[in-house]
């Protein structure tokens, strides 16, 4: 086992342990970041959906017990450097006002720490160092902040009659605001709406970590590791970690020790990871005196709607999030009769005749000729649209440790998440909306998509209460002074958004306490 | 940051994506061939983990799901991709959550295919005329479990069907040659090694 030091080590390789390492690199620390999966670069990233699977988890499995098929855990994490992000679609809203504080408005959920007004600023830099593509104008239910830097992406036939849909229905739209560059910026060239977004993009158009915060975390000397699988969080003491234990691409196994260690993989390798760790220091796992590691874990869940037009809808055009958005916000200004709740329309985001969100897909009863005879018609007459309900915490929902093992010898993670009958209702609720959408849209026939979930969210919520929470609202682990945890896991609720924009922005308001 | 520049600059795949990546590799008399799957079934090339009775019953469900798949090479690609670590394999079972090895699944799925076939009129899935594969195929379809046939004997029935349909759709529409053959422009920015 080889001992060495550095001032942060970072594990994982995403948005957030890019954002972390980028920053610290720059102001002069030491920084190693590790990943378990392959060392990506952009010329990896061909544009084909069938290689696009390679972007994703390639890990140790995760279990599921549930009410639902639809968790997609492989589907929505990544395999390797840039993590999700690498693969994600760069849709990037900020959290409204209302879902930091859902308790105390609504009576449900779990508060967080901090407000929308504690996060403005880092959303504000973030947006200007990447670039979000927007009309900060239209959205009508955007709390306020900076104008975006960039202007509307182009929008397509598909775009302009679903947004006409909305429009005759008296939903506002505005266009999808997105972290991909409208036009050329900061030396990242325009995008060329050609939807290649899931595979990754090779031009860095769209604000996937490589692009952007893990090049410049390169630049800066940060030591970047792919092929290295931690194991296990070592204890310098009850109240200190001293580092990590990994297994390196030649699979050997080391020791790294740190000043401090930031967990930034995903919502549930984190809580993962802490739990393995027990040990006499921490008998229940890193971080879990109080047995909230691993609870409160949140899905998302996606309502899919398309429909079929007589008209030329240029399916294939555009990117993959959508052209276009209608966001409700929770109880407090809905129409009479909706059920509670958070989502956002994701309108006419590009489709490819093949994969998980294809045009043969969308009509997953059809087979032989009337396959074929469907897919050549939605090639050119096709669209659709994602509404993405949020969630609020339940501590029922967690992951925990399986009684099997990876190759490594670590637990394998279990994911125990039922979906509640208020989400279902809103569910239901959005399929209708959407189809009503399509319908005035002037879709010659609209249909829905089965249940599916999206966005992994909580499990080391962030909060005030040791008792209810894992960390501060700085990601500081409460009890463990060096242990830090990043990333969408740390929310209190998911607000039925992307959650990209704003783990970044929770990241960067985080790592400017660590320079103190 | 290494950006890469315009739609189809890079002719190659970098460092994760060693030369024929998206190829099949085939052993001939000792040597290493490179084919598409549609290249491998009309030179006849072999199989590295279906046997001879699997590759005729996937390939009969293969072009039941959708007419070109067969000829496509489905079965070679499942094939191939069946023969790697599951975290190289680039099925659409990759997304289903369902644990690797891969290759129990689909063997599996495609003995009680067989024996759905048989218990149904005495003969395996690929022996079975046009409409009658397409009555057993309408059978194991329906996503609702409840609806699942009762002489099923195997992984679930519409997670196969699900899993086969995809592999399919992604010999006949996932490559440039079938994108364009809907009428699409690819618009590849760097195209994989070869039109799958």
């Amino acid at each position: 086992m080889v001992n060495k030091s550095a001032d942060f080590v970072i594990v994982g390789a995403g948005a957030a342990g890019s954002l972390y390492a980028a920053i610290l690199a720059k102001a002069g620390k030491s920084v190693i970041m590790l990943d378990a999966g392959p060392g990506w670069i952009l010329g990896d990233l061909a544009s084909s959906q069938i290689w696009a699977r390679r972007l994703k988890w390639g890990g140790a499995p995760v279990e599921f017990r549930g009410n639902h098929h639809g968790f997609g855990h492989n589907l929505n994490t990544g395999w390797g450097l840039g993590g999700a992000a690498l693969h994600h679609y760069a849709t990037w809203p900020r959290m409204h006002v209302e879902a930091f504080a859902t308790r105390k408005l609504y009576e449900r959920g779990q508060d967080w720490p901090i407000g929308y007004d504690d996060l403005r600023p880092f959303y504000d830099r973030i947006q200007a160092d990447v670039g979000i593509s927007g009309d900060a104008q239209a959205e009508i239910w955007r709390p306020e902040g900076a104008p975006y830097p960039l202007p509307p992406m182009k929008r397509f036939a598909q775009g302009r009659l679903l947004a006409a849909g909305f429009e005759k229905l008296g939903h506002p739209t505005a266009p999808l605001p997105v972290g991909i560059v409208s036009q050329d910026y900061k030396g990242r060239p325009a995008c060329q709406n050609d939807g290649w977004c899931d595979a990754g993009c090779p031009i860095g158009s769209l604000a996937n970590p490589l692009a952007t915060y893990q090049a410049e975390a390169a630049a800066a000397g940060a030591d970047i590791r792919a092929n290295a699988t931690v194991k296990r969080i070592l204890p310098a003491s009850k109240n200190r970690a001293a580092g990590v234990v990994f297994t390196d691409a030649k699979q050997q196994e080391r020791r790294l020790e740190a000043g401090t260690v930031i967990l930034a993989t995903s919502a549930i390798q984190n809580p993962r990871l802490m739990l393995a760790s027990a040990c006499p220091e921490w008998p229940n796992g890193a971080g879990n005196a109080a047995d909230q590691v691993g609870r409160n874990f949140m899905l998302d869940s996606l309502a899919l709607v398309y429909g079929l037009f007589d008209a030329e809808t240029e399916p294939h055009m555009g990117v993959s999030a959508g052209q276009v958005t209608n966001r409700v916000r929770y109880a407090g200004d809905r129409p009479p009769g909706t059920p509670f709740g958070s989502y956002q329309w994701q309108v006419a985001p590009s489709m490819k005749p093949s994969d998980i969100f294809g045009m043969a897909i969308s009509r997953a009863d059809l087979f032989g000729s009337e396959l074929s005879a469907f897919v050549t018609r939605a090639s050119h007459h096709i669209a659709s649209m994602v509404a993405m309900i949020g969630a609020l915490p339940d501590p029922t929902n967690r992951v925990v440790l399986s009684d099997k093992r990876d190759h490594f010898g670590v637990p394998l993670a279990r994911v125990e998440h039922k979906v509640d009958d208020a989400t279902m209702t809103l569910w239901s609720h959005c399929k209708d909306e959407g189809v009503a959408v399509m319908k005035a849209a002037g879709a010659t026939e609209s249909w829905t998509g089965p249940y599916n979930a999206g966005h992994l969210i909580g499990g080391t919520l962030m909060g005030d209460d040791p008792a209810t929470s894992v960390t501060d609202s700085f990601g500081r682990v409460h009890g463990i002074d060096n242990l830090v945890l990043a990333g969408s896991g740390l929310f209190p609720t998911s607000g039925g958004i992307s959650p990209t924009y704003t783990l970044l922005a929770v990241a960067m308001r985080s790592v400017g306490v660590l320079l103190r | 940051m290494a950006i890469v520049s315009r739609r189809k600059a890079i002719a190659g795949i970098g460092a994760g994506g060693a030369i024929g990546l998206g190829l099949l590799a085939f052993t001939d008399q000792g040597r290493t061939l490179w084919r598409t799957p549609e290249e491998a079934r009309k030179a006849g090339l072999g199989f590295k983990t279906l046997d001879a009775g699997e590759v005729a019953t996937l390939e009969a469900l293969g072009e039941t799901l959708l007419p070109g798949a067969r000829e496509a090479g489905i079965a070679h690609y499942v094939d191939h991709h069946l023969a790697q670590p599951s975290v190289d394999s680039l099925l659409m079972i990759r997304y289903l959550d369902i644990p690797p090895p891969y290759l129990n699944f689909y063997r599996a799925g495609l003995a009680a295919l067989n024996g759905f076939a048989s218990a149904k009129n005495g003969k395996i899935f690929g022996d079975q005329d046009a409409g009658n594969a397409t009555d057993i195929v309408r059978a194991i379809s329906s996503p609702d479990p409840a609806a699942a046939p009762k002489d099923w004997r195997g992984p679930p029935a519409s997670i196969f069907y699900f899993v086969t349909r995809a592999d399919a759709v992604d010999v006949v529409y996932g490559t440039e040659k079938g994108t364009e053959k809907l009428g699409l422009p690819y618009m590849a920015h760097i195209l994989p090694e070869t039109p799958w």
